[in-house]
């Protein structure tokens, strides 16, 4: 699904090399979830920017289901995130001007959707993470943790192969952070392939596989038990996992 | 861009315009005026607004006039090369008009019942002459306006001989044989040949009319020579399409580049508003672009959709522009009959307009276009030291808050650049514009500065002159009164004749305004207008040789006057410069009132006093003729200021997005939520100041020019242009600013008293 080779980045600041990736190689399966943890500054974030095109490799390559992306151009990326990749970020990023309902449509639009299919999809969506009500507000009407339900809703409108979060529940309190959780954990157990950055060890316990980062170098790589489907659970489940 | 981005697109445009409604507003409004303004004006510079090129076509006008003693060889004028064919000729006799104790001079000239073919009058209103009307007369509709004349009402008229007749208005008709009353008198009223012969029956007192239609308009001065040459000493004078629509066209030119530059100038302070708009949006939403590019935007869609979006506000301010503008040159300049625009210049204003919005729009938007698609960096403005105005503010013990808005003033160089020249040029050409109107103030004030020191002249008609000027001497309002004669000049090559105008004499010259040179002061010194000068190519010093009132005279052109008439084609001399015959008696005495008294008031008890012998006349300021100019100023003005107000709305929202994060800090320095908005206050303010203060100052240096350069070159001539005194500039900058504050301080102080946002932006 994602496999990069010895992929680096290297900021220039102030003509001073700074790397903030070094020679990463990554795969990850489809359907996997996979948590990169780190401390501040270890280039976790550069590597999701890069894995979505938001960031160009300074060298290395990234490939995406099967096709060599670092080589796009910055339009070509544009067109590939619109049909496979969806981002979640921490400051949800969602554009104030328009409602909820039509910050979710948008990448569904994008990606090509009729009006009415994106106006089926966003209804799914909103009513499976409990926002059927919320439709027509405005983003600042909404409290942190449903701005990240939003956010969450607006990343799968275009049904991405490849979901990408940059810590989602960096700017939460503890209980809209499980209630992102328990919906990033449903929508992976409906087969969709994640790739979260956390700096927090409780949040990246949820995923199947661990990625440590330190100073741009996968220092880590482990999977958290087996690499398997989680039966069926419940919000309790969460709840229990994290206590 | 495919469907599925346009709709996508579409949504954000939809959200965008929603959240700033009255940005966009402000910006469409703008556009309008300036695109009314331009099309305003390139009307009245095509002539569209001239009534005499469509009168002219509509009545089949003839280009020459020649007003004869008795009826001229009508067979041998038809003969002259050029001449296609001949109106007239037709008896006209001069009568008074009396209505309502007011004497107006007529010319009644005789008309058939069948309309002739050449110089048909143009019937408006009522009906033409019929072979019963023995008692109708059909008058020109100008000179109906003016005396308020209707179909059906009296016309009684006083032949010279002193009998009265009353006649009855059947018809209002329009015509190109002359200019509009009361620029042009007498006023014209046409009856049935015996109803004149009625009326005049003595020929002497009356005189031959003939009109000349040409092939080719621009062969108008060989048919007049050949026509002096012809008919000679018969010729009283004569007049020609050209003069006829000067008269028609008067200010129309004046209006028209007044429009052009202040629609031009506006136009780029419409172009720096955009940008600056437009830039200041991509700024604010570089956090919401970079959104849309992790969504999938690509560089060149979001430059579409910016371009989109705030290109659609201007063509929208185009569209809504052109039809204002239609709409103004129809209805606004009404009782002209206007041709509308010819489309090649209607479409070079909208496409020149298009294309000036569009590359404004462009700009930022392709810098919209690179935002980097990483939401979450922000923006922040580049951070650095205090300047060196900081720090001074610092020194001098300022309050901490004007400090760090004068701070903040200048965190972004190019944006606050670009919001200083945004509100200099609009305060810049409202200056110029205060400059016109205390210029047209000074006309009203000092007339004597225009060459209108005398506020009447006083034709003694029906008395001897002697009697005529002893009865103005002794009314006790008139402070001078000067002996004056007009004749005909004919220039070196004796291709076109000018007025010489002489007034006073050479050791009591009539105060006309000396702006360069000196006053006359000698036989055969003259002074001149600008226009003149131009005419002949002369300088003062120059010694002229030119033919004045049929007297080969060489003059010696010692100083420049402004002149307002004419196209300041006029020489003005002494009367002991003029042969005996011109002067004695005086034509005309110009009366030069005491200060504060009412030339009305004067001009009836003159008139009361000769028993309504004499003919009185009021000198036309050329202000009250400009008046319209200042229905423009105002309305450019007000076009002016809402592009000062998006400029400043840019630099509000710019400064408050820039700062925003930063109010958590202050407010945890300690400033209280007052500070806090007097720091915001401060920071757009500053930009609001230094805009407005060089603007002023840019316009006050240059409106004086300006005005003189448009004198220059309408041959008024330099020396009539004003700039707005010390106190209306202190007035109008401290307005603008006053304005500009409280525009800022609203959204400062709701900012500074919310709770600090701690998403980053």
């Amino acid at each position: 699904m994602v496999n990069t080779v010895n992929l680096v980045k290297i900021y220039q600041s102030g003509g001073v090399p700074v790397p903030a990736v070094r020679g990463v190689d990554l795969r990850v399966e489809a359907g996997e979830f996979v948590a990169i943890m780190g401390p501040s500054g270890s280039g976790k974030s550069t590597l999701v920017h890069m894995l979505g095109g938001l960031d160009a490799r300074t060298s290395g390559e990234i490939w995406l289901d099967g096709r060599r992306a670092d080589t796009l151009g910055e339009s070509a990326w544009a067109l590939l995130r619109r049909q496979k990749i969806g981002f979640v970020f921490q400051f949800f990023n969602l554009i104030a001007n328009m409602t909820v309902a039509d910050n979710v449509e948008l990448p569904a639009l994008l990606a090509g959707a009729s009006p009415r299919e994106a106006r089926e999809r966003r209804e799914h969506l909103l009513g499976a993470l409990g926002l059927t009500g919320r439709a027509d507000a405005a983003p600042a009407q909404l409290a942190g943790g449903e701005q990240q339900r939003v956010a969450l809703a607006r990343a799968l409108a275009n049904k991405p192969s490849l979901l990408l979060a940059d810590e989602p529940t960096g700017n939460l309190d503890s209980r809209n952070t499980r209630d992102v959780l328990k919906l990033l954990t449903d929508v992976h157990r409906d087969g969709q392939t994640i790739i979260l950055v956390t700096h927090d060890a409780r949040v990246a316990s949820l995923a199947d596989r661990v990625v440590s980062l330190l100073d741009g170098q996968i220092v880590d790589d482990g999977a958290v038990g087996t690499f398997r489907r989680r039966p069926k659970g419940t919000a309790g489940d969460v709840v229990e996992l994290r206590g | 861009m495919t469907v599925s981005t346009f709709r996508a697109s579409a949504r954000w445009i939809r959200a965008d315009l929603r959240a700033r409604r009255g940005q966009a507003a402000l910006t469409i409004l703008a556009v309008a005026g300036i695109v009314t303004a331009l099309i305003t004006s390139a009307t009245l510079l095509e002539d569209g607004t001239n009534p005499w090129r469509g009168l002219f076509a509509q009545t089949r006008g003839a280009h020459v006039w020649i007003h004869t003693k008795d009826a001229p060889d009508v067979a041998a004028l038809s003969r002259l090369p050029g001449v296609e064919q001949v109106a007239g000729p037709y008896r006209t006799a001069p009568v008074t008009l009396a209505m309502g104790g007011k004497k107006s001079p007529v010319a009644l000239r005789e008309a058939t019942a069948q309309p002739p073919r050449v110089a048909a009058p143009l019937v408006d209103g009522g009906r033409w002459l019929r072979p019963a009307d023995a008692a109708g007369v059909v008058v020109e509709r100008s000179f109906a306006e003016a005396l308020d004349l209707r179909v059906g009402g009296p016309f009684t008229v006083t032949a010279l001989n002193g009998a009265s007749h009353a006649l009855v208005v059947v018809g209002l008709a329009e015509t190109a044989d002359q200019g509009f009353y009361p620029e042009w008198t007498p006023g014209l009223a046409w009856v049935l040949p015996q109803t004149l012969a009625g009326i005049e029956p003595a020929l002497g007192r009356s005189e031959s009319v003939t009109g000349l239609r040409l092939a080719d308009g621009e062969d108008t001065l060989p048919v007049v020579h050949g026509a002096v040459t012809l008919l000679d000493e018969q010729i009283q004078r004569m007049s020609t399409w050209r003069e006829v629509r000067a008269s028609m066209e008067l200010d129309n030119r004046l209006l028209g580049l007044l429009l052009a530059l202040f629609g031009t100038a506006g136009l780029v302070a419409a172009a720096l508003a955009t940008a600056n708009a437009v830039g200041g949006r991509v700024l604010t939403q570089t956090r919401d672009i970079a959104t849309l590019k992790s969504l999938g935007y690509t560089r060149g869609q979001v430059f579409a959709v910016l371009v989109a979006e705030h290109g659609a506000l201007g063509l929208l301010g185009i569209g809504l522009g052109t039809v204002c503008g239609l709409l103004v040159t129809t209805l606004a300049l009404d009782g002209l009959s206007v041709l509308p625009l010819s489309p090649v210049p209607l479409l070079a204003i909208v496409a020149g307009t298009a294309a000036v919005v569009l590359v404004a729009v462009a700009l930022p938007a392709w810098r919209g276009g690179r935002t980097p698609p990483i939401p979450a960096a922000p923006a922040a403005p580049p951070r650095g030291r205090l300047s060196r105005v900081a720090r001074l503010a610092l020194l001098v013990r300022l309050p901490p808050a004007l400090v760090l808005g004068t701070r903040d003033a200048f965190t972004r160089r190019t944006p606050a650049f670009l919001s200083i020249v945004g509100l200099a040029v609009p305060m810049m050409m409202i200056t110029i514009g205060l400059g016109c109107w205390a210029t047209l103030d000074d006309f009203l004030r000092h007339p004597e500065q225009v060459g209108q020191a005398a506020a009447l002249t006083v034709h003694p008609d029906g008395l001897p002159a002697e009697d005529a000027a002893r009865l103005a001497r002794a009314d006790p309002d008139v402070l001078a009164v000067y002996p004056g004669s007009e004749v005909s000049a004919l220039e070196p090559e004796q291709t076109r004749s000018v007025l010489a105008r002489a007034l006073g004499t050479s050791a009591e010259p009539y105060p006309f305004s000396v702006v360069e040179g000196r006053m006359f002061a000698a036989r055969g010194e003259a002074v001149a207008g600008q226009g003149l000068l131009d005419l002949l190519g002369a300088e003062i010093g120059d010694r002229v040789r030119m033919t004045v009132g049929g007297t080969p005279l060489i003059v010696h052109i010692v100083g420049r006057v402004v002149e307002p008439d004419h196209d300041g084609q006029v020489l003005s001399l002494g009367m002991d410069s003029l042969a005996a015959k011109d002067t004695v008696p005086p034509q005309f005495y110009g009366l030069v009132l005491k200060k504060g008294a009412d030339p009305e008031a004067v001009g009836a008890r003159l008139l009361a006093a000769s028993g309504e012998a004499l003919e009185v006349r009021r000198a036309v300021n050329p202000a009250e003729r400009l008046a319209v100019i200042r229905v423009v100023i105002v309305a450019l003005t007000v076009v002016l200021a809402l592009l000062g107000l998006t400029n400043l709305l840019t630099a509000r929202s710019l400064g408050l997005r820039d700062h925003a994060f930063d109010l958590a800090v202050l407010k945890a320095m300690g400033l209280t939520p007052g500070q806090v908005a007097a720091t915001l206050v401060t920071g757009t303010g500053l930009l609001v100041v230094l805009g407005v203060v060089a603007g002023t100052a840019a316009g006050a240096s240059v409106v004086g020019g300006l005005i003189d350069l448009q004198g220059h070159t309408s041959g008024v001539g330099a020396g009539i242009g004003r700039t707005p005194s010390a106190l209306t500039l202190v007035v109008t900058a401290c307005t603008a600013i006053g304005a500009a504050l409280l525009v800022t301080s609203v959204p400062a102080r709701r900012a500074a008293r919310a709770q600090v946002p701690v998403t980053a932006r």
